[in-house]
């Protein structure tokens, strides 16, 4: 146990809307060891110096999810965060709200949208009530069955990775990456009834508004790896329903895209995601997009070595299926 | 003003199934918390949940291991009636739709467990109360109840004998209300948070265990306090039992395997009351490791078991100790873990208050009595929390309408504005920190007389100090300057009765060593101790444990 201390700078961020015009940064320095979590910083804040700063906060070992913020411009358990490995990188600690939610005062957030998202994908078990539960009994279920569930179960609903995600700033249908991986431990749940009916529902219910960007996983302090499930989600909607949006007819149209010549076009990819009456309804886009880059309009050439572009398929495509 | 028909205070595992019973049988239920449901301590459980399935394993051993893990001061009948219900309450919580871990076959995975005859421990991987929580909540979720999320009790509402509503306020607006019942479930929790070095979550403050004390229920046993031998040395996070349950032991300093000297027979898995001592003891007579702590090696067990089966426990011990426990010891030494006492009740919930029911860790059954067995508490959550749904729900729907005055609110708030428009006073953090050092320093592992004493003149002055608290934050939207003050007048409160009971209580029994009284005695001390508020203080009595086929034996591990 290290004995040594540092000189640790916080700015945190400090906005009562009852009280304050806006927001502003206060400064605060604390002597600490390198491995202090950035909670234990910010408590002795609260107990030593200023009393009034305003945190969410339980458990401290990061299975509550109740202290997720950013931390340095990442969203993270303020729990867990040691400040070490932040000072040395940034020179000192700029604590703020998480992203993507209201901030109710300081570093407290409005969370009800994100619990509102988790209600809507029904987090629960839905059964068939002619295949009733075995009688007194648990249901049979193969520890290869329990891996399946990947690391979803390990999930705190903290939020890092609904601040961390650019789809849920950008357009407030979109689930966000908690709700949907929620919605892929009940779509892998051999209990669960309705999978089907699930996977169909949730193909207009925001799954293709997911960006890949990956953030979420980033952002997730439990390697729960919300997007690597979102993709899991979208290859079972397909396989479950085809393409029957435009997000999957999108996906579905790059995959035969590239197969068949090894590039995009782009002219035709439009047309696979929107059809016809899509590609007119992009018309305007497409003029101003002609005049820039005339050349889209080419029909693009066979790559040499196209032979190595049906290997690459082949070997996805055995692949060992999605869950 | 609100009004339901049944409100339960406290949305962890005990106050969920509480409210789905008193759903189920039809009555009109708010649920009321200060943290979000899924962010309940609850969902830090790790080890798992005793259910007798095993086929070497019967109901009748689950009942005599709790009996003699509890040293004789659990209520017989009422763990008879906990052990018959805990793997219907299991297999129920499967149903749910918990994704526990599995054997080979695909059934239950089963793991062991300190102070039992056999692997009984139900668990999902090292996150079990996490697990049975998101599963109830989400199972919860699909009746109808109103939920005041993130608002905090601050009163129960008893007149003549009878529990008439409560009044809480919503955190994120500061709005004081009243909440009008016929029946009321308390189910906050635990108050590990009077200790300094605790495994609790900061929220475990007994806000509803001193406020039933201050309407006027009897508190039992809260002297029992438990240990847990393997908490991280800086931090106290806990790592679970289910690691020497899964093969891991302990080493002093010396790199012995000294349990053998406390347990002959079953070593690392003897009950926590016996690991904790026996820790203390190691490192008190100079075989701990420098800075006074002792190894928990799991390194034998081998990368694939430990990542697996303990996946949480690995993330705390590389994030909060700096160690890889697949390739190193971790230093662990006791902490304080679980409270066996809280708000007395019947093996139904009911209290001594008429409409006011327990359950889960702010009650005393009791079924832990001087000691709770690993695995006992998750169940425990269940059982008597759908216990306690269903006998307030009962008293509930034949209850008279409670009355409560709108007026009557000002006369509640008055002191916290009065905390509020102090210009001097006393800091709710500096009192909180004084009272933790006060009780690791004299109410801990090993007590005697001149500590506990001690303790009782420290805690009371801490308590006339709260007298003149002062709230500094003017703010009403999630004052958590309030807050503290709010619960450190509480967990003062339940300090004392811990003290004073354990200053009372001269015998050693589970987890109250005394090291003046080191021998059990069952002539003596063989009952429960019954604290209500007097005008100077707890005043103690004395209440028989039920008895039915179990006689008092020596307890050896």
């Amino acid at each position: 146990m290290a004995n040594s201390t540092v000189r640790a700078t916080f700015d945190v961020y400090r906005y009562d809307p009852a009280h304050d015009a806006a927001p502003r940064y206060q400064r605060y320095e604390l002597d600490l060891a390198p491995h202090t979590p950035v909670l234990t910083a910010l408590l002795r804040i609260r107990a030593e110096i200023d009393p009034t700063l305003t945190l969410r906060y339980s458990c401290r070992s990061a299975i509550c999810g109740s202290c997720a913020m950013q931390v340095n411009s990442k969203s993270r358990l303020a729990c867990e965060t040691q400040i070490g490995p932040e000072l040395a990188r940034d020179g000192r600690i700029v604590i703020e709200p998480m992203r993507n939610q209201k901030v109710l005062r300081d570093l407290v957030v409005e969370q009800e949208p994100f619990w509102r998202n988790y209600d809507k994908i029904r987090p629960h078990l839905i059964l068939d009530p002619t295949k009733p539960m075995p009688e007194g009994r648990e249901n049979p279920m193969t520890p290869e069955q329990v891996e399946r569930f990947r690391e979803t179960p390990r999930c705190i609903a903290c939020a890092a990775c609904y601040s961390a995600c650019p789809a849920v700033e950008a357009d407030p249908g979109f689930p966000g990456p908690m709700a949907l991986a929620k919605l892929y431990r009940f779509v892998v749940d051999p209990r669960d009834q309705a999978h089907q009916d699930r996977l169909v529902r949730i193909q207009t219910d925001g799954l293709w508004l997911c960006l890949r960007c990956h953030l979420c996983t980033e952002a997730c302090p439990k390697d729960v790896r919300p997007s690597e499930r979102i993709r899991d989600l979208k290859e079972m909607a397909i396989a479950a329903q085809g393409g029957t949006e435009p997000g999957s007819r999108h996906a579905i149209g790059f995959k035969e895209n590239i197969r068949e010549r090894g590039l995009l076009s782009e002219m035709k990819l439009v047309r696979q995601t929107s059809g016809i009456g899509g590609l007119l309804g992009e018309a305007g886009q497409g003029l101003r997009m002609v005049r820039k880059k005339p050349e889209i309009l080419k029909r693009p050439h066979r790559i040499e070595h196209l032979e190595e572009v049906e290997k690459i398929y082949e070997s996805l495509d055995h692949r060992e299926a999605p869950p | 003003m609100q009004q339901h028909e049944v409100v339960v205070v406290g949305a962890g595992l005990a106050g969920q199934r509480a409210a789905l019973a008193a759903i189920e049988a039809g009555r009109e239920v708010a649920i009321v918390s200060k943290l979000h449901p899924l962010r309940s301590h609850s969902g830090a459980a790790q080890g798992g949940i005793n259910a007798a399935l095993g086929k070497e394993d019967s109901v009748d051993t689950h009942i005599y291991d709790t009996v003699k893990g509890s040293d004789y001061l659990g209520d017989q009948d009422a763990i008879e009636l906990f052990c018959r219900e805990a793997g219907p309450t299991v297999v129920e919580m499967e149903h749910f739709g918990t994704i526990f871990s599995r054997g080979p076959d695909g059934s239950l995975a089963r793991r062991a467990f300190g102070g039992a005859g056999f692997p009984r421990t139900i668990y999902a991987a090292d996150r079990t109360g996490l697990a049975l929580l998101q599963a109830l909540w989400e199972h919860l979720g699909t009746s109808r109840f109103t939920l005041y999320e993130e608002w905090e009790l601050t009163h129960l509402v008893v007149r003549e004998g009878r529990v008439h509503g409560i009044v809480a306020y919503d955190r994120k607006t500061g709005t004081f209300d009243q909440i009008a019942a016929k029946a009321v479930v308390l189910a906050t929790g635990p108050f590990g948070r009077v200790y300094g070095r605790t495994t609790n979550a900061h929220s475990c403050t007994g806000d509803g265990v001193a406020v039933a004390y201050g309407a006027g229920a009897a508190l039992k046993d809260l002297e029992f306090v438990q240990f847990h031998p393997t908490a991280l040395m800086e931090s106290a996070i806990l790592i679970t039992e289910g690691a020497r349950g899964e093969g891991g032991i302990l080493k002093n300093g010396n790199g012995e395997r000294f349990m053998g000297k406390y347990a002959p027979h079953v070593f690392d898995l003897a009950s926590r009351d016996v690991v904790s001592r026996a820790i203390v003891t190691e490192v008190r007579e100079g075989r701990g490791f420098p800075g006074g702590y002792v190894h928990l090696e799991l390194m034998h067990l081998g990368r694939e078991k430990v990542e697996s089966r303990l996946q949480e426990i690995c993330d705390y011990a590389r994030v909060y100790a700096g160690v890889d426990p697949v390739v190193e010891p971790i230093p662990v030494y006791p902490a304080q873990h679980y409270m066996m006492g809280g708000i007395g009740t019947d093996a139904h919930g009911a209290t001594n208050v008429r409409g006011l029911f327990a359950a889960g860790e702010a009650a005393c059954v009791s079924i832990h009595g001087a000691n709770r067995l690993g695995g006992n508490s998750l169940l425990e959550t269940l059982v008597f929390g759908k216990q306690a749904g269903t006998a307030a729900a009962a008293y509930a729907a034949s209850a008279a309408p409670p009355e409560l005055h709108a007026a009557e609110l000002d006369g509640f708030t008055a002191p916290f504005r009065a905390w509020s428009s102090r210009t001097d006073g006393e800091d709710p953090s500096r009192l909180r920190t004084e009272m933790q050092e006060v009780m690791d320093r004299y109410v801990g592992i090993y007590r005697n007389e001149a500590d506990l004493l001690e303790g009782v003149r420290r805690i009371r002055g801490l308590r006339a100090r709260f007298e003149n608290v002062r709230v500094v934050d003017r703010s009403r939207v999630y004052n958590m300057n309030l807050a503290d003050a709010i619960e450190v007048g509480h967990m003062l409160t339940l300090a004392e009765v811990i003290v004073v009971g354990a200053y009372a209580r001269t015998e050693s029994r589970g987890a109250h060593a005394r090291t003046d009284y080191p021998k059990r005695d069952d002539a003596q001390w063989m009952k429960h101790t019954m604290a209500t508020r007097g005008p100077n203080g707890p005043q103690l009595s004395y209440a028989a444990v039920a008895y039915t086929r179990w006689e008092p034996k020596e307890r050896v591990y």
